[in-house]
């Protein structure tokens, strides 16, 4: 069952095109916590079964690979963190204790930097994030759809969004040289990231980026980025909105419902309201909402409406009790993203380099 | 968990200190929250502000009532923010309700739909407020009730809201034994005229309630008692004196401050201990007022609430559905008879 209604040819790849979801890690799959030292050494140190997967997001990846299995497609599911291969061993038994199939993991190599005196680039993901996006973009079929999928806690939208533009042949050499060079990326990595740039065939192939409101940051915040950036609070939210691109089957979403209600504690009703707050803001139709809430509400996972009195029925069907809802945001943003406010908003160092004419 | 319904419509800054103040609620607790109002605009305010959606609801409605609008007019805006959120309440749609809206309106529309709790004859609106602790054990908070819900009481209503005082504040407040008083022009039990004299008389009778008898106006920002009692009017003014009074002296103090050097400096050492003063006495801090002697809960928040205020309004009207606050009153009232 189709959520969206029936796809535009001339919008999206045909149907046999391989997706290629990509994922952050920390934040996005696991609960890790570095807020302090002592956190950082703990989420370094800890065993396999101790880490904690944020809930919903394994079903939600072998979702993803069965609903595109079940349509003829290939999903290939590939991992980029900015954590060091130090702790590559313990992820890929966490990834193996959750069953979540993948197809690629690479971890930044933090130990070079340090032994490079380049202690920006600990901190500074932007230019390690892009080329290894990229690298994988080129090694992947000429065809090739793409998902993203990142936290609100570092740049991932930003990140995401640069990579989106340049394989969609928005941002040229030069804007994208001056733009790394204002979020002070290293100058090795951002001669290299132009590099594979200019290798990249121009093909709008991402087709959404989703952020894991993590930090609950609010989601105004993302205007910014344009509709192919949408951030969610829960992966019941993220599921809701794969479903209408057609991405995931209305199986796999009540399997996710159902894995938050078992496993987190979620209710009918925090469910109920996290379908309202998509509608609300315009990432789902009420129709559309209204078609997956019957089978879950069969399902037992959403909560069954009041029953109204017949005057309130009467004049719903008039329209006076129905709100204005918003249109439903359209997948690709009409142009190139405005980085300079971006850049203005999330990053303070780049708006004082801005201030003082681009230098950093 | 309780659910609560706020009218976000209702309230000088509103709807953005609702909606901020339910933002910070569902993010910190597992209140639900049924915002109710104009689905667009509160919409437009959770989208700029940290929240968590899987703990707010929101009930759209069109119209709402003005904080200067006639009660008894606006009573028959039946789409109106505050009746909507009442009605939901009545309903069932949720245990309590929350409003920074016109106050009067406020209390006839409890009245409208919400029944009285058996053997109440009027409803109260007790205003809570901070004063000085003279007991161990005591709340930093007072209960003063009525405060405007009725604006002459009988003998038999005072007795009536001495128990309903004494119910929220054991619960409330946690104080095992509240000690409540008739608030009067002397501490004599002659004083006061025919009413206050015939509540006195059988508020001294009547058993479970610590009465420890009347109170004079310069008590009530004491610890003398935990809960006084008086008519509406004479509650009314009491408490606007009281607010009034901390607004004059800060503003006094502004502007001695504007005009003397010596002043300022000596305002800049004393800055942490009149911050902590004006923490203790922030309205804000304690989020509203309930409304007593129905079946079912309202909170009336002051109508300059901030998000803060709000937020704790919401608090206090969980933790009184969780504590089951009518049910309370209820049984104290059948004791009474």
């Amino acid at each position: 069952m189709r959520l969206g209604g029936p796809r535009k040819r001339t919008r999206s790849a045909r149907p046999e095109s391989p997706l290629v979801c990509r994922w952050d890690l920390d934040k996005t799959y696991l609960r890790s916590e570095f807020t302090t030292l002592r956190q950082l050494l703990r989420t370094a140190f800890e065993r396999p079964e101790q880490k904690v997967d944020v809930p919903g997001v394994a079903e939600l990846i072998r979702g993803l690979k069965a609903a595109a299995e079940s349509r003829g497609q290939t999903a290939l599911v590939y991992f980029v963190s900015a954590s060091p291969p130090q702790i590559g061993k313990s992820i890929r038994a966490k990834l193996a204790l959750d069953g979540v199939p993948y197809d690629g993991i690479v971890f930044k190599n933090q130990l070079e930097h340090l032994r490079r005196g380049k202690f920006r680039n600990l901190r500074e993901h932007v230019g390690f994030k892009l080329v290894e996006l990229l690298r994988g973009h080129l090694a992947a079929p000429a065809d090739t759809r793409e998902l993203c999928f990142g936290d609100d806690w570092e740049s991932d939208s930003l990140i995401y969004s640069l990579y989106a533009d340049i394989l969609a042949g928005r941002l040229a050499t030069a804007p994208l040289t001056a733009l790394l060079m204002r979020i002070r990326v290293d100058p090795l990595l951002v001669a290299e990231v132009v590099e594979l740039a200019t290798r990249v065939p121009a093909r709008d192939a991402v087709e959404r980026i989703f952020i894991n409101l993590e930090r609950r940051t609010p989601p105004a915040t993302f205007r910014l980025f344009g509709p192919r950036v949408v951030p969610t609070f829960n992966y019941f939210q993220t599921a809701v909105v794969l479903a209408m691109m057609g991405r995931l089957r209305l199986a796999d979403v009540t399997r996710i419902g159902a894995v938050l209600v078992e496993r987190s504690g979620y209710t009918a009703r925090r469910l109920d309201n996290s379908l309202d707050d998509l509608v609300r803001r315009g990432l789902l139709t009420l129709s559309a909402a209204e078609r997956l809430a019957a089978p879950l509400r069969a399902a037992g996972l959403l909560s069954h409406p009041a029953p109204r009195t017949r005057w309130r029925r009467m004049l719903g069907r008039l329209g006076r009790w129905r709100p204005r809802r918003p249109e439903v945001r359209p997948s690709a943003p009409p142009g190139a993203l405005d980085y300079d406010a971006i850049l203005a908003r999330v990053q303070p160092a780049a708006r004082r380099a801005a201030a003082t004419g681009g230098r950093p | 968990m309780p659910t609560i319904a706020i009218d976000a419509m209702g309230g000088d800054h509103a709807p953005e200190e609702v909606v901020k103040g339910v933002a910070q609620v569902s993010l910190a607790t597992d209140i639900e929250c049924v915002l109710v109002g104009d689905e667009r605009r509160i919409q437009e305010q959770l989208e700029g502000v940290s929240y968590n959606p899987e703990h707010i609801a929101i009930l759209h409605c069109r119209d709402v009532i003005g904080m200067a609008e006639n009660p008894r007019e606006a009573m028959r805006r039946r789409d109106a923010s505050l009746l909507v959120g009442t009605r939901a309440v009545a309903e069932d749609r949720a245990d309590a309700f929350v409003t920074a809206g016109n106050t009067g309106a406020c209390i006839l529309a409890c009245a409208k739909y919400f029944p009285l709790i058996r053997g109440i004859r009027r409803a109260a609106l007790a205003s809570v407020y901070p004063r000085h602790i003279e007991y161990p054990g005591q709340d930093r908070f007072a209960l003063l009730l009525d405060v405007g819900a009725t604006v002459r009481c009988e003998a038999e209503e005072l007795v009536h809201f001495a128990v309903m005082g004494a119910g929220y504040a054991r619960r409330i407040s946690k104080v095992a034994s509240p000690r409540v008083a008739l608030l009067n022009m002397g501490s004599e039990e002659t004083k006061g005229g025919e009413t206050l004299v015939a509540a006195h008389r059988r508020l001294r009778a009547l058993g479970g309630i610590n009465f420890v008898g009347n109170v004079e106006g310069n008590d009530l920002v004491r610890g003398r008692a935990d809960v006084i009692v008086c008519e509406g009017l004479v509650g009314n003014i009491a408490l606007k004196l009281i607010e009034g009074v901390s607004e004059v002296f800060t503003d006094l103090a502004s502007v001695a401050a504007e005009r003397r050097l010596t002043w300022r400096f000596g305002l800049r050492l004393l800055a942490r201990g009149i911050e902590r003063l004006r923490e203790l006495t922030d309205y804000a801090q304690y989020g509203g007022s309930p409304i007593l002697g129905f079946e079912r809960l309202c909170i009336k928040c002051h109508g300059r609430s901030t998000a803060q205020a709000v937020a704790n309004a919401v608090k206090v009207a969980a933790k009184a559905v969780r504590d089951r606050v009518p049910a309370e009153i209820a049984a104290a009232v059948t004791v009474v008879g």
